[in-house]
């Protein structure tokens, strides 16, 4: 409830949502107002204050005037603006009558506590307890009808129930007292027993004067309607507020309102890269690029951040990230699920569809239209269809979602029936918010749900999930194809049927053959009255028959499903019709097919109430219509039979028209809270597909009824919705803590910051394949197949780099990574997911060979991308270097056992260092050297790799040489010291051997040479060579290590120090700072070294993969700001 | 980000902060479940918003249980009653003769009524008398430690592991028995997998995951299936790069970025927790190792399950593996033997003694030593398949080769330890093993029975999903057993 007054107010900022013209009721301008010192005087509640009030407690606060449009806008609504204060009322009246009613009383409970009545406290025990056998039937058990308080005191064949004013009299009570009542194992808890005992010793009062009747329809009482849920959004007041509580949007006053009442105010605006990172993982669900990052920290422009939150709204990839929140609540899978989980080809179109829809910004009234009911918008038969038609066919696949297992079990009218109730299952709990599922067989025992609501809901889909003429999953599909592809396919199918026509002679065949086999195992007398009785359909066998055929069971079970048990030659016979028939119809030109759901035209089915929900036991026919509750008393939404204007029913559209007129009472407020829940990480109704009486209440309704009464004023825009929401200063602010904040408001109910969120399974994903620079963005299409590991993990088949949403969904086998990080298992649908933290995540990624390619992945990236004067904070303390190094040819000269001629080798190819490639020095041109490999060019023309002492001291060296190829005569190695000449040379064909001399003396500016010789022949000379140089001062004490490998590099090779940098840009869209700088350089020299004395080719880029795995398991990469 | 999660579980959820929460409709029944208040319980239901218990820490049950751990030997298949556990002398007295009673067959092709009565004797053993068959030496040695039910019933004629666990058949999704215990009791160990499932080196049992799924409950409730040979836990092991000192230098370095990262959002619990999952998944590397090395146990123990022989060796050390994990505090242990091994349609003469010499005497050997170690008072073991095998004979053309099939109607099995009352049998089928006819125990039963021993009301320990408030036995008929259980020393 808003304790303030209805004055709007002006701001800096808040221009941004005045584009249209309808939004410019806030347009007033900015003054630097000044309120009193914080905290202000809390306004008491009261509906709506005279401004005169209002600036009496605020005398320097200009009073604001409506302007036209606001007032217009008023008009609009006015009796939704009336109300709310209503609703307020009603909410307080609530929160009084629905807590009492969940807890228990307190013992020491004051002694004014409101007098218990019948509707607000007694009433709802009864429902939940007692209505089935005493209400919610037309018969009532023993005559007794709870549902009016004079027909308790009137009583059943036992006399009076209850004798208002003496409980001790009252039957009822000692019915519940002794458990006789009710009958089942769920007893009435004592305390609500001793309730209803307060009750009827005060008299058994009633609120108000009670109906002279019942009817059948109507079972409400008015407390049970005024229940917030089922109030129509009302446009809240909106309170003014100066500069100092940063107000930009109504979103912030509301909020403001309610944190000032508690001392407290919203934290300041996060810095930019943080705002960045948080809008880009809202929005599009992947990491800013680091020139993104700095391109909007520079920008000077006011409207940086606004026009940053329109580009991501642009941003193709917006309809992938919303798209997949829109994705769980329609319960989307690529396979049918049950037991056999087929896979269902076409759907993924409709999840194509929502991604399209959603970047269209596509109003979402219009959209759940055409999920609803697409197919009556598009005339039958679906021939020649436009885009827009297509389109439209494909939502209703919103209506395809539920498991399905029709066709694959016996079954089919308990099947259909599963489907229907899963496929209003994810409606109400969807689009309504509400669990309808239990009054699938008796009233809801909370929320004023009838039975007989359930069905006229089931009425709406009944005519397309119609059990008489069921259409099976290969049933379902419209094709694309041209008429003329068409009329070839169904010839084609007419041939195909014709041999499955033969088949079926040939297994008749079969049969007879198999039945004559058993037969003649059987004594003459049984054979004819037994084969008499096979050939008889089951349906007209005599019970003579019957026994006879129970008595031989081998006869008795022959048929065609278990001739391939009799005779298997016959199973292969009868498969080679099938194969024949599908050869031929896999020549059928190829089908561009979608899957769609429409009815039957013509064939309407009649509804009916089940009995106890249970289908063998149809009762009244039902009429379709929309929920009882969810219009106001009187004016029950009722939807004709049938749509005279259309083939089908219609009832489907015109229930969707319904629900998105803008007076729903649930489709706006259930929609606006998801949007909230993604953007915050937390809904304002905490249980969303659940606005019922056994859900949570909104802990700020004001805010919930603004959200949707802007988004249906808006157009049922989302993307305006998000623009309210993101440019908002509930959104911008910080995510940090505030010791003295939490000590007022430890959960953060009233957004005093932004709460910190973990990124939602395919976020994690698709940000480390971004992070690694594999991220294939290609949107749309089949999905990316899945398939077991060797250790049964489900993994991406190949490990495509595709975006999460494009995974196929098989809900028998989800993706392994994903569910770790509690993506949904598609049972039915998914109305909020969860945020586990759990070991078995870390294991995840610490070991799993995923994360470890990625990270490998992110070290390539590194070495490759990393620009290479990208600033770093300082330069690693890593004691080895590429300073030391220098790469080229010449020759070992025997009479001087000395190098003679080096020359560097002059060209680089990104990997290797090289010789010219031109034929004026031949010799050169094939000398060639990489990280770890060196390829000699002939005797003449070694390779060398060079390295010059930067002190005097004790080298030791230590290698590992191998010449891997078995063609050629190998190659001679030696080390040579520019003072000593050869410290060490190996002949290797075909071997590895270790290199390792006895300790060297060099002093400052000596060379040490790693020369590589061709022998005799020039042939397979390539060799791998990776030595480890270690030099001590004399006293012992190291001076520094290298390792040739590592310290490879070429010209424009970015430092380490450069990497690291990056690597931080990359994974955390930040620089890194010079303390975590200061923390790397040891770990990367340890890790180098460790990697080095191990003979790794590439120890610095395996030492920064290790790193890159950290980046990508820490906290700052799992979590959002 | 859950507000909900706090790693210092109990005072984020005392009572007075639940009955806060509970105001503001958070709370609900899972909780009031944690709080083992059966005042609370008895309230109508504030419906859980979602499943507030996100990690697995023990909770208490409804009352006081009787059992802490469970492992389970599914003998998938079917094996034999008649020829094991549920001796005949009416069918060996009808031998040959044709039975005159409706029989539901899945092999039409062999079917037969030919009744076949057992190629193997019965004799009785212990102090209780108990009989069972030659074919089960080992288990003969133990029937005073182990009640046998010879009436249990599952009313389908085919191999529904899942309805056994929990499922309905024809509906997907449930989540199994397991998960249920977890989400009831969580678990006393935290670095080791809850519910861990050891499955044949040969094969998957049928179906696979569903046996052990969490169904629509959060997957951390779901078994861990190891695999059969090392490494038996998926990610455990680091690669060999990375054993040992270089994933040591990885973890700091992950945590000290954890640590300045947790500096600028000072108490934020999610982080705090997941640093903690870190720090868990490291010692789960130690422990489960240890765990699983069965080379620490004695050559005395290691023969005890017939380590020492190759016929025994696999199941023997899956079988000590599970001593050694219900040990250290895991909930629930499932172990199979490779697909449906005791589906014994055919040539039952040959296949069903193989599959006994496989199994007999780990089985045994494990009642025995968790006796022996004080760990049975508390530790449920569980031995039998989802149906049992027909009295009559199929494909009595050969009768040499002939076999059995299914008869879900009636079977046996048999519990062991956690106040199951030892030597005895209960129940009983009909002359010729056909169906239960006496104290029959169905699914649903054996259910209730089981959650019942570990301090759980089958019909309050509810999971709120889709709107509804969600049980293992989902209001079918069922009945805790009773007879079977000790009463003395609750």
């Amino acid at each position: 409830m808003t304790p303030h007054a209805s004055l709007r107010v002006g701001h800096r900022l808040g221009c941004h949502w005045r584009k249209k013209g309808v939004r410019n009721r806030f347009a007033i301008p900015f003054v630097n107002w000044r309120l009193p010192p914080f905290p202000a005087p809390a306004p008491q509640p009261q509906s709506r204050l005279p401004i005169a009030w209002y600036t009496s407690l605020f005398p320097r606060l200009r009073p604001f005037v409506f302007s036209a449009s606001s007032a217009t806008r008023h008009r609009r609504v006015p009796a939704a603006v009336q109300s709310f204060c209503l609703a307020a009322t009603a909410l307080a009246l609530l929160a009084i009558g629905s807590i009492a009613a969940a807890d228990a009383p307190s013992p020491a409970a004051p002694a004014n506590q409101p007098a218990l009545t019948f509707e607000k406290d007694i009433r709802p025990i009864f429902k939940a307890f007692c209505f089935d056998c005493h209400g919610a039937e037309a018969e009532h058990k023993g005559g007794l009808d709870l549902r009016l308080r004079r027909l308790i005191a009137a009583g059943g064949e036992t006399g009076p129930a209850i004798v208002p004013g003496d409980a001790a009299k009252s039957l009822l009570l000692e019915k519940l007292r002794a458990g006789e009542m009710p009958p089942s194992e769920k007893k009435v808890p004592a305390e609500q027993i001793a309730k209803i005992e307060a009750w009827i010793a005060a008299g058994a009062p009633t609120l108000h004067d009670e109906p002279a009747e019942i009817g059948p329809e109507v079972d409400i009482t008015p407390e049970e309607r005024s229940y917030w849920a089922f109030q129509p959004p009302a446009m809240p007041a909106i309170s003014q507020f100066a500069s100092t509580d940063r107000v930009r949007t109504p979103i912030d006053a509301v909020l403001v309102g309610h944190l000032r009442e508690k001392g407290l105010a919203f934290s300041p605006d996060a810095d930019r890269p943080t705002l960045i990172r948080r809008a880009s993982f809202d929005l599009i669900g992947l990491p800013p690029t680091p020139e993104e990052i700095a391109q909007f920290v520079a920008d000077p422009a006011p409207d940086a951040y606004e026009k940053l939150i329109d580009r991501l709204l642009a941003s193709p990839h917006y309809g992938e990230r919303w798209g997949r929140h829109w994705l769980d609540v329609a319960g989307y899978a690529d396979s049918r699920g049950a037991t056999a989980d087929a896979p269902r080809p076409h759907v993924y179109k409709y999840r194509d569809y929502v991604i399209r829809s959603l970047n269209a910004d596509k109003p979402w009234n219009e959209f759940l239209v055409e999920q609803l009911a697409g197919d009556e918008l598009v005339p039958q038969p679906h021939k020649n269809l436009s885009p827009d038609q297509i389109d439209k066919l494909v939502a209703t696949g919103f209506l395809r979602m539920a498991v399905d297992a029709t066709g694959t079990v016996p079954d089919l009218e308990q099947a259909s029936n599963q489907v229907l109730a899963d496929t209003i299952k994810i409606v109400s709990s969807g689009l309504l918010g509400l669990t309808v599922g239990c009054a699938q067989c008796h009233d809801h025992r909370y929320d004023p749900i009838s039975q007989r609501d359930y069905y006229s809901i089931r009425a709406v889909f009944e005519p397309a999930l119609n059990p008489a003429h069921w259409r099976y999953e290969n049933q379902r599909f419209v094709s694309l194809n041209t008429e003329e592809e068409q009329a070839r396919t169904a010839a084609i199918e007419a041939d195909a049927v014709k041999i499955t026509e033969e088949r079926t002679a040939r297994q008749t065949e079969l049969l007879a053959v198999e039945l004559e086999k058993e037969l003649a195992l059987l004594p003459e007398a049984l054979r004819d009255p037994l084969r008499l009785a096979w050939q008889t359909a089951a349906d007209k066998r005599s019970p003579e028959q019957t026994k006879q055929l129970m008595e031989s069971p081998r006869i008795g079970g022959l048929s065609g499903g278990t001739l391939y048990l009799y005779n298997p030659k016959a199973a292969a016979d009868l498969k080679e019709f099938g194969d024949r028939a599908a050869a031929l119809r896999a020549t059928k030109p190829a089908e561009n097919m979608i899957s769609v759901l429409t009815e039957v035209p013509g064939e309407t089915p009649a509804t009916h109430l089940f009995y106890r929900g249970d289908l063998k036991q149809p009762r009244d026919e039902i009429a379709p219509a929309d929920l009882t509750i969810a219009t106001p008393p009187g004016v029950r939404f009722l939807i004709p039979a049938h749509d005279p204007m259309l083939p089908t029913t219609g009832r489907r559209l015109a229930w969707a028209r319904h629900l998105v007129d803008g007076r729903h009472p649930l489709v706006g407020r259930v929609l606006v809270n998801r949007i909230w829940l993604h953007h915050f990480g937390r809904p304002l109704v905490d249980t969303p597909g659940d606005f019922g009486v056994l859900g949570a209440r909104p802990n700020l309704p004001e805010l919930l009824d603004l959200l949707a009464v802007e988004l249906v004023n808006d157009g049922w825009s989302l993307k305006r919705l998000h623009r309210q929401i993101m440019t908002s200063t509930v959104y911008r602010q910080s995510s940090h803590g505030d010791p003295a904040k939490e000590a007022i408001d430890s959960a953060n109910n009233l957004y005093w910051r932004m709460p910190l969120q973990r990124l939602d399974a395919e976020v994690l994903r698709d940000r480390m394949l971004a992070t690694a620079g594999i991220l294939d963005r290609t949107m749309f299409g089949p999905p990316v197949p899945v398939e077991d590991d060797a250790t049964g993990q489900v993994v991406v088949k190949s490990d495509l780099p595709r975006r999460s949403i494009y995974l196929q969904v098989q809900r028998n086998k989800p993706v392994t990574f994903l569910t770790a990080f509690d993506a949904p298992v598609m049972e039915t649908n998914c109305d909020r997911r969860l945020s586990s933290t759990v070991a078995t995540q870390s294991l995840m990624m610490m070991n799993s060979e995923v994360v470890l390619k990625r990270s490998a992945a992110l070290a390539d990236r590194l070495a490759q991308q990393t620009p290479v004067d990208f600033p770093a904070p300082g330069a690693l303390n890593i004691p080895s270097g590429t300073a030391q190094w220098q790469f080229g040819a010449g020759r070992f000269d025997w009479s001087s056992d000395r190098v003679a001629d080096f020359r560097p080798l002059p060209t680089w190819n990104g990997s290797a260092w090289n010789g010219t490639g031109q034929t004026a020095d031949p010799a050169l041109a094939y000398v060639s050297l990489t990280r770890s490999g060196s390829l000699p060019c002939d005797s003449q023309h070694a390779a060398l790799r060079r390295w010059t002492a930067p002190a005097d001291g004790t080298l030791s060296i230590d290698g590992r040489l191998n010449h891997p190829a078995a063609a050629g005569d190998g190659i001679e190695a030696r080390i040579v010291s520019s003072r000593h000449g050869v410290a060490g040379q190996w002949l290797v064909h075909k071997s590895a051997v270790a290199t390792t001399p006895g300790p060297l003396e060099v002093k400052q500016g000596d060379t040490i040479d790693f020369v590589v010789d061709c022998r005799e022949s020039t042939d397979a000379d390539a060799a791998e060579w990776i030595a480890e140089l270690r030099l001590a001062a004399t006293d012992g004490n190291q001076l520094g290590h290298w390792n040739s490998a590592a310290d490879f590099a070429g010209p424009q090779m970015p430092s380490l120090a450069s990497q690291v940098a990056y690597a931080w840009q990359l994974a955390f869209g930040r620089p890194i700072t010079a303390e975590e700088f200061s923390a790397v350089g040891p770990f990367l020299a340890q890790r180098i070294d460790d990697l080095g004395h191990n003979f790794h080719a590439d120890p610095a880029r395996g030492a920064m993969a290790d790193l890159s795995q950290q980046l990508l398991s820490a906290n700052e990469f799992l979590y959002v700001d | 980000m859950n507000p909900r999660i706090h790693p210092d579980f109990d005072s984020a959820f005392s009572r007075r902060a639940f009955l806060q929460r509970n105001s503001l409709g958070l709370g609900g029944v899972a909780l009031a479940c944690l709080l083992g208040d059966e005042k609370l319980l008895a309230n109508p239901p504030t419906k859980p918003v979602d499943p507030h218990v996100l990690d697995l820490k023990p909770r208490q049950p409804h009352f006081q249980p009787r059992a802490k751990a469970m492992i389970s030997l599914f003998m998938q298949g079917g094996p034999s009653h008649v020829d094991l556990l549920d001796p005949k002398p009416e069918l060996t007295r009808l031998n040959d003769t044709n039975y005159d009673q409706q029989v539901e067959f899945s092999g039409v092709n062999r079917a037969s009524r030919k009744l076949f009565a057992s190629p193997w004797k019965f004799a009785p053993h212990g102090a209780s008398g108990t009989e069972v068959s030659e074919l089960l030496p080992h288990t003969a040695g133990i029937v005073d430690d182990i009640c046998v039910i010879r009436s249990m019933k599952a009313q389908i004629n085919n191999h529904d592991l899942r309805y056994f666990f929990g499922g309905i058949p024809g509906i997907p999704g449930r989540p199994s028995l397991g998960a249920w215990m977890l989400y009831g009791l969580g678990c006393e160990s935290q670095e080791l997998p809850a519910y861990v499932v050891l499955s044949d080196p040969a094969s998957l049992p049928v179906d696979e995951a569903m046996n052990w799924t969490a169904g629509f409950m959060p997957p951390m409730f779901q078994g861990t299936l190891l695999r059969p040979q090392e490494p038996r836990i998926v990610n455990l092991d680091p690669p060999a790069r990375l054993k040992g000192l270089p994933q040591q230098q990885n973890m700091a370095l992950l945590a000290e970025l954890n640590r300045r990262h947790l500096d600028g959002h000072p108490g934020e619990a999610d982080l705090e927790a997941r640093i903690a999952s870190y720090e868990l998944a490291a010692r789960m590397q130690t422990a489960a190792k240890e765990a699983l090395d069965v080379g620490q146990e004695t050559e005395a123990t290691q023969k005890l399950y017939g380590m020492d022989n190759p016929t025994t060796r696999d199941f023997g050390t899956r079988c000590l593996i599970a001593r050694r994990l219900v040990e250290r505090g895991v909930r629930f242990v499932q172990l199979f033997l490779e697909r449906q091994v005791w589906d014994h349609h055919l040539n039952i003469r040959a296949n069903l003694p193989a599959v006994c010499l496989r199994s007999d005497q780990p089985s045994a050997a494990l009642v025995t030593d968790l006796k022996a170690r004080g760990l049975l008072d508390t530790t449920v073991v569980h031995w039998g398949g989802e149906i049992g095998r027909l009295p009559v004979m199929e494909a009595e053309a050969n009768p040499l080769h002939a076999g059995r099939d299914h008869n879900g109607q009636g079977f046996s099995m048999w519990l062991a330890g956690g106040r199951f009352r030892g030597g005895m049998t209960f129940g009983s089928t009909d002359e010729v093993g056909h169906h239960a006819v006496e104290n029959i125990v169905t699914p649903n039963d054996f259910q209730a029975t089981l959650l019942h021993q570990f301090g759980l009301d089958h019909q309050k320990l509810v999971y709120n999903h889709n709107g509804r408030d969600q049980s293992l036995t989902d209001n079918r008929p069922a009945r805790v057993v009773g007879e079977i259980i000790h009463s003395a020393g609750v």
